[in-house]
């Protein structure tokens, strides 16, 4: 088959995908579809051509495109989405999926060639973000995401961009406090080394003006950059928390009071430079701690999957409305990849739902008229119309959403090791200190008061606050780098602590999309040359399925072809007559045997075999499943127990796998757990598991495509990366043992410190060595530690 | 809104390339005839104006104001418009510049070898000139801020950020190592003394090779590098960062220059750490711009530009670590004065400036002239030829400098020196100057070639003066909805915007104070120093104009091995009226810190005559025009007046009686010569200098003598 | 050494400066973004018509 050979080489000039048809050239550029055609054409009128030249095939290919973006012509929308508008002009930022290189870059920040009604154009493009200030008065919303729509680059416009939450621009500009206290830690180091170094007779003139000047710097150190530390220590004290900043806010204080009257009253230098050493090292921690990734959002909720309007019909004319405003009664009409917003009856049209986003199950199932369909499914196909029962807010999904696992707060969650140790911490170096205060009072008020103070000093726990977050952030990092993408640092510490693992099925074990469909029955090629026309006929996903899995073929000339809706499709090829279809299609007989998907086959109405389409399981499941002697497995399935046989190898304990589960049953499963005293880990998909992952101590959600959305977990595993999950788990308590460690060494220090202290005369010297050396140390030691735990468990 | 055209200025950037490249070759060849006189002292073709102590400024001059100087416009003035998108603030300021900063550098060529010089290494041109300069650094100022308020491009990019640090230190460096009190239209005096002025020279010398030979050259390949290359930076965070870090402690590693001298032990010690702290953000820099080449080495291979810019950040990641490694006391104990140093700087200079500098021309001609460059193989022949320069220059260099420290520190078994004639050491280093310039001469070569190369590309290309480009305005921030501007933020916090203002007005007042305050100097003075008689006043300056300080030290340091050979260490009290401090930074000959009366007036006339006369085999040049040439007398009067001034405490109306003294103690001097047969007049030159010589550390033995 | 004082002063009098620089760039945004200016910054818009005959735009 030459041609087909021929075909295969040919890639689309536009997103590099190959061609199966010849039917869309331009100036001897191949396209595999009309969408890259049509792009490569607004771009060429244009002369933005430069865009093929930055990059090869730049384009992200538009095969499946028929959005309509109508709805943002309507005000209130329209209102959500813009940031800022004035008179002439608005700015509205979009979050758009497909950037991904120079190319994009060059193109979007030159739209204004494209229409002069768009006057600036800025890519952020670790967030994938574009913000476009345009003249409202030219173009309005709904035409410029039709333009951006044109070149490709169709914005990701969702609910939850109409309902913006408050944006955290740092609030408390950490940056700016590092920044500061680094430039006073620099200079107050400068000038307290002459200290050090020793000053001669002559030069006292210069230890009292270093001193002042030391004075001096430390003010914004104190009152601009510390703040954090005496605020939060406040505001802990008030809910009777002892949490390590306290004793932080006391070291701050101390320090600086310490400094400032050895200084006055010229008795000492003071311990200016000890003080900004350890405001800056800690704020340089509390960075490291907040460092997150911008490549996936954890923040996004079900609002982010469901379409800002729908089109209604009223009195026979199509219109969108907002989905706030969809009722009970609406005719609503949902096009092909349109998701059904509300639970409805199906009234007009060919349903065929994938429910994969609520199930994982890839496979669309048809459903008949009159059947009320659940919110959540994506129709494919073509436009169906349906009557609203239920408002968006009371649907299944939404009410699933709203189940109080969700509204509870994050803080429940298990106490971090660090808060744990620093409670104790700060009551012990409390009644140590004033232990030696009382000790020293009756004999020598001034060495008690010393004593006293520089306990508080050298004690000050810089290198026990900084131990947990660089580690945490080489293991975030790390795993990151492993497409295992963790919410924040404390999820390594719950990923240590559980010992029961929660999996649901499809979706999670097993891979999202068919990737074996088997054929049972014997057919020559000539017969499957016969059915590949009969299905390349149809857009039924089944017979796109089965037409990929037979190759490329020639086509034979069909005639009388027919399609029945949700059961199979029929024609006569080569005088022959073939049907593929259901099995109440073909042999009219509904068979229950199998829950299995099959399209079965009849040449001339010999039943020749039929094709089964399985669900793979994910590789790696082996390791999984060999996870079960050091943790309590269980498996949750939606589904019925077809798949228990396969499955028996994966969980061979009676009574650990559960089918016909619901998600609340599911969430109820993993409370139960709980309530055992069991630290549950739950694996789920998107959003089905959502209600469970909240629930349990750490939901992880398995995806193929880390850009869907993930509700309630706590960190989203690439597809990719499923099989090494075991070593994950053992690298998170490589990271404890590490952190645990690491702070038996900065205890160390302080002892080391404390010795000094408590008999009341701690130089400065000593302590500006102490804690920098101490810190030091601990950075160190956990950035190296945690990199060779990576290595042992081949994760780098 | 319709987006602006605008044209880039290629014409300047050309201009300034073509200095560039002029200069280059000028200050080169003088670089190599001066190192050819340090084993042929015969090369200065026995003239004045060509003699070491007089080219060796001009070589520095040339090479760091001239070449450099041309490079850093001409690649601020090429990226910075294409980086803001906007065309250069003022064609009229770009010409000023332009023709401004080329006058500077005639005027250098012709007071330097004049011997119109204050001394200050890197900074010897005269104020008129200093003048100058502050002028036109302004004019550059104006025009590149003037370009950043025009704007089309919100962002400035991390070179920006290296550009404006570079124009805003050096300013402040310049204007404070400039406080000279002029006595005459060509000659002034440092305002500072002594270690005062050392410190402050070092100050500036240390921050001038740090923010001009490095934070623009950081800008330019922060800028150059990923154009090359055509990939982003390997990680633009780093940069920013390494930025801020760079500038912050940059600052404050001048005293590891003066470092056993007489400065204070604190201050040396300062400047050693911070000089440690250096490393960091200098290798950030360096990683940062290799690993912008990660997965890119197949490109390396072919492509010479980038072969430059690896070589270029290899020489800078050595330099950087060599840098603070002399500051190391034990180690600069070794590496001061010796070659070793003039090897690092050249490391420097060749590899990072100037093979970043060919890399920037060899990209940037062609694309202003539109075409490709001329002969790929004769830039590679560059390379090689270049590269292999900086081989044959530096590892001799190193070889040298070692080998004669160790020689002048050896002491026999009877505790003796090895080595007590300082010639020996000299003698035994010759070789290797002789291969230094040699490799000099290689890279020369090199840079000639690439002018040709350029020449040819240019001729076969034709010039786009105007650039035609295109972007939008920038609109004005407060259209875009920004919640946070930080002050904004300090007034809804009081405190802190009490405290910030508190410590501004506070450092403010105080530095108004600094002038006041410097004037009088806590130095443990010494009773028996006193100010020089007019004579020696006079010889000094001559001792200044011929650049003896360019080879001769005068502070010795406290090692056996410097005490043994040249006397009793250096005080500070004894600089107390040295206006300028002339210790000097290279001891090609001795010290001469104690050189008074250790040898008769007659043996220092014969040696200034002829030095090979008294020692064989000595590489000093011949200064016969010392003996023919008369003393001019006619300055004395202002110059004692203009050292009162500042501090120096000569009896009121000393000017009037100052150069009846002159005559008096010239003519003692002239007839102990006659003694010895030497027939010279007492107005001669060469009498004023060695009423100086043998003055030198006079002062302190006198000190002995009296017990103090 | 009371030079000392000075250069002292000097030095932090310019490090302030370069302070108040970075605050001006965080309050400006100017580190907002420290990713797109690195791929930004490779862009070159090549107009077609570039030449010296044409009068330079002043403004």
């Amino acid at each position: 088959m030459i041609k087909s050979s021929v075909l295969e080489k040919t890639t689309c000039y536009h997103c590099g995908d190959d061609c199966t048809t010849i039917d869309h050239i331009v100036e001897d550029k191949h396209f595999c579809c009309h969408g890259c055609k049509s792009v490569y054409e607004v771009l060429s009128a244009d002369d933005l051509c430069n865009y093929y030249s930055y990059n090869e095939h730049p384009g992200v290919t538009r095969k499946q495109t028929n959005k309509r973006f109508d709805y943002l012509s309507d005000e209130t929308i329209a209102a959500g989405l813009i940031d800022y508008r004035d008179r002439h002009i608005s700015i509205v930022t979009f979050y758009i999926p497909q950037i991904h290189c120079s190319s994009c870059l060059w193109l979007l920040e030159k739209l204004n060639k494209i229409n002069p009604a768009i006057q600036y154009c800025r890519v952020d493009f670790l967030k994938k973000q574009l913000n476009i200030r345009y003249n409202h008065e030219k173009i309005n919303l709904q035409q410029l995401v039709e333009l951006l729509d044109n070149i490709g680059y169709e914005p990701l416009i969702s609910l939850q961009d109409v309902i913006k939450k408050q944006n955290t621009v740092d609030k408390d500009n950490l940056v700016s406090k590092i920044a500061v206290a680094g430039f006073c830690f620099g200079n107050v180091m400068l000038l307290s080394f002459p200290e050090y170094f020793g000053l001669s007779g002559l030069e006292q003139t210069f230890k009292h003006f270093f001193g002042w000047i030391n004075i001096l710097f430390s003010l914004p150190i104190v009152l601009y950059s510390g703040t954090g530390y005496f605020v939060s220590a406040w505001q802990n004290l008030k809910n009777r928390v002892l949490n390590i900043d306290f004793p932080l806010a006391l070291g701050i204080a101390v320090l600086f009071a310490r400094t400032v009257l050895e200084i006055v009253t010229r008795t000492g230098a003071g311990f200016a430079d000890t003080l900004c050493g350890l405001v800056f090292f800690l704020l340089v921690g509390k960075f490291v701690q907040k460092k997150t990734y911008h490549h996936i959002s954890f923040e996004r909720d079900y609002r982010s999957f469901f379409p800002v309007a729908v089109h209604i019909i009223e009195n026979g004319i199509e219109k969108p409305v907002p989905l706030g405003k969809l009722g009970i009664g609406n005719r609503m009409v949902v096009r092909n990849n349109e998701i059904i917003p509300a639970d409805a009856i199906l009234l007009k049209g060919e349903a065929l739902i994938d429910f994969s986003f609520v199930t994982g199950e890839s496979i669309p199932i048809s459903k008949t008229l009159g059947e009320i369909i659940y919110a959540g499914g994506r129709q494919t196909g073509e436009a169906i119309e349906l009557e609203v029962v239920k408002p968006v807010s009371q649907s299944y999904l939404t009410q699933l959403w709203n189940n109080e696992a969700f509204t509870r707060t994050q803080d429940k969650r298990m106490q971090t090791f660090n808060e744990k140790v620093s409670k104790y911490f700060t009551i012990v170096l409390l009644s140590i200190a004033f232990a030696t205060l009382i000790f020293w009072l009756p004999t020598d008020v001034r060495r008690g008061f010393a004593a006293f103070t520089a306990i508080l000093i050298v004690a000050c726990p810089c290198a026990l606050a900084l131990s947990t977050p660089f580690t945490m952030s080489a293991a975030l990092s790390i795993f990151d780098r492993n497409h295992f993408y963790l919410k924040n640092v404390a999820v390594v510490e719950q990923l240590a602590a559980i010992d029961t693992i929660v999996m649901d099925k499809t979706g999670t074990i097993t891979t999202g999309t068919v990737n074996n469909i088997k054929l049972e029955a014997i057919l020559t090629d000539a017969q499957k040359q016969l059915v590949y026309s009969l299905c390349s006929n149809s857009s039924h996903p089944l017979s796109r399925i089965i037409c990929h899995y037979l190759g490329n073929m020639d086509q034979l000339a069909v005639s009388g072809y027919s399609e029945v809706a949700g059961k199979g499709v029929q024609a006569h090829i080569n005088g022959q007559f073939v049907m593929a279809g259901s099995a109440d299609f073909i042999l009219d007989c509904t068979d229950h045997s199998s829950a299995r998907t099959m399209v079965h086959i009849t040449i001339d109405g010999k039943y020749m075999g039929y094709f089964a389409f399985l669900l793979g399981y994910r590789d790696g499941m082996k390791n999984i499943a060999a996870l079960s002697n050091s943790y309590d497995e269980y498996l949750l399935s939606g589904d019925q127990d077809h798949e228990k046989g396969d499955l028996q190898q994966f969980f061979p304990k009676s009574s650990s796998m559960y089918f016909n589960q619901s998600p609340q049953s599911k969430l109820d499963f993993v409370q139960s757990l709980q309530q055992n005293g069991n630290k549950v880990m739950m694996i789920g998909d998107g959003l089905n598991d959502s209600g469970a992952l909240r629930q349990s101590d750490l939901g992880i959600a398995v995806t193929d495509n880390v850009n869907n959305f993930s509700p309630g977990s706590d960190a989203i595993l690439d597809g990719k990366s499923f099989d090494k999950l075991p070593v994950f788990l053992r690298f998170a308590k490589d990271t404890i043992v590490i952190i645990h460690f690491s702070f038996f060494i900065s205890l160390t220090y302080n002892l080391v410190g404390l010795s000094y202290a408590i008999t009341g005369n701690l130089s400065p010297l000593t302590a500006a060595i102490l804690m920098p050396l101490s810190t030091a140390t601990i950075i160190s030691f956990t950035s190296l530690a945690t990199h060779f735990a990576a290595k042992k468990r081949q994760l780098i | 809104m319709q987006p602006e055209k605008f044209y880039y200025d290629n014409k300047i950037v050309r201009d300034f390339g073509i200095a560039t490249v002029l200069w280059g070759i000028i200050g080169m060849t003088v670089g190599l005839i001066a190192a050819i006189q340090l084993y042929h002292p015969g090369a200065n073709m026995h003239n004045q104006y060509t003699t070491f102590g007089r080219i060796r400024p001009l070589h520095t001059n040339a090479v760091i104001f001239a070449f450099v100087g041309n490079a850093i416009f001409m690649g601020v003035y090429y990226s910075l418009q294409r980086l803001l998108k906007a065309r250069m603030f003022s064609d009229a300021l770009s010409k000023i510049h332009f023709w401004g900063w080329q006058l500077i550098i005639v005027s250098a060529v012709i007071t330097l070898p004049l011997g119109l010089t204050t001394s200050h290494e890197y900074a010897e041109l005269e104020w008129p000139i200093d003048i100058v300069i502050t002028i036109i650094w302004v004019v550059f100022g104006i025009n590149m801020f003037g370009t950043i308020f025009k704007r089309r491009e919100r962002h400035l990019y991390v070179a920006i950020w290296f550009y404006i640090a570079t124009f805003v230190t050096i300013a402040v460096l310049h204007i404070v190592n400039s406080f000279e009190l002029p006595v005459s239209a060509f000659k002034s005096y440092m305002v500072y003394a002594g270690v005062q002025d050392a410190l402050v020279q070092w100050w500036y010398g240390h921050n001038a090779v740090a923010f001009f030979l490095t934070t623009p050259y950081l800008g330019m390949m922060y800028y150059f590098l990923p154009k090359m290359a055509n990939r982003p930076v390997y990680s633009y965070k780093l940069s920013i960062l390494h930025f801020w870090a760079l500038i912050f402690i940059y600052i404050w590693a001048g005293p590891h220059h003066l470092l056993y001298t007489t400065l204070p032990g604190w201050a040396q010690s300062l400047g050693v750490a911070f000089s440690i702290m250096l490393i960091a953000p200098s290798w950030g820099g360096m990683i940062n711009g290799l690993l912008t080449l990660r997965g890119a080495w197949d490109k390396v291979r072919d492509d010479v530009i980038l072969k430059f810019m690896v070589v270029a950040l290899t020489a800078y990641g050595m330099a950087t670590f060599e840098g603070p490694m002399l500051s190391l006391k034990q180690i600069n104990s070794i590496a001061h004065f010796s070659d070793w140093i003039v090897a690092h700087v050249h490391v420097g200079a060749l590899g990072w400036n100037g093979f970043l500098t060919f890399a920037v021309l060899y990209w940037l001609i062609p694309r202003i002239y539109k075409t490709e460059l001329f002969s790929k193989k004769l830039a590679s022949f560059h390379f090689w030829i270049g590269t292999l320069g900086i081989i044959f220059y530096a590892v001799p260099m190193y070889w040298a400098g070692f080998t004669q420290s160790l020689m002048l520190k050896e002491f026999t078994a009877e505790g003796m020196l090895k080595y007590p004639n300082f010639l020996e050491t000299t003698l035994q280093i010759l070789p290797m100057h002789v291969m230094r310039s040699v490799g000099g001469a290689m890279y020369l070569l090199g840079v000639i070639v690439m002018a040709y190369n350029l020449l040819k590309t240019a001729k076969q290309g034709s010039l786009v003066a105007n650039e035609a480009a295109q972007a939008m305005p920038l609109e004005p921030i407060h259209t875009i909805a920004r919640e946070s501007a930080w002050h904004r933020r300090l007034e809804r916090k009081p405190i802190q915007m009490m405290v910030a203002a508190l410590f501004v007005i506070l450092i403010g007042t105080f530095i108004e104070l600094m002038p006041t305050l410097t004037i009088s100097s806590n130095i443990p003075t010494i009773a028996s120093v006193k100010p020089y008689t007019s004579l020696e006043l006079q010889g000094r300056d001559l001792y200044i104009r011929e650049g003896c300080s360019n080879c001769h030290s005068q502070t010795v340091r406290p090692f056996r091995s410097e005490t043994e050979r040249y006397g009793e260490y250096s005080k500070a009290g004894e600089f107390v009226y040295d206006h300028p401090f002339l210790w000097g930074s290279k001891r090609t000959g001795p010290d001469l810190a104690r050189i008074g009366g250790k040898y008769g007036n007659a043996w220092h006339f014969n040696h200034l005559m002829d030095p090979r006369l008294m020692s064989p085999g000595s590489i000093m040049p011949e200064y016969e025009w010392l003996l023919t040439q008369n003393l001019d007398t006619t300055t004395t009067r202002a110059k004692i007046n203009g050292m009162r001034m500042i501090g120096v405490p000569y009896a009121v109306g000393y000017e009037n009686q100052a150069n009846t003294d002159l005559d008096k103690q010239a003519k003692a001097i002239a007839a102990d010569l006659a003694k010895d047969h030497i027939k010279v007049k007492s107005n001669k030159e060469v009498i004023a200098i060695i009423a100086y010589l043998q003055r030198l550390g006079m002062d302190i033995k006198a000190n002995k003598s009296t017990k103090y | 050494m009371n030079i000392l004082y000075f250069l002292i002063g000097c030095s932090v009098l310019l490090a302030l400066g370069f302070l108040g620089a970075f605050f001006w760039a965080q309050g400006n945004g100017q580190n907002d973004d420290l990713f797109t200016p690195s791929m930004r910054m490779l862009i070159e818009d090549d107009e077609k018509e570039s030449d010296e005959k044409e009068p330079p735009i002043q403004k």
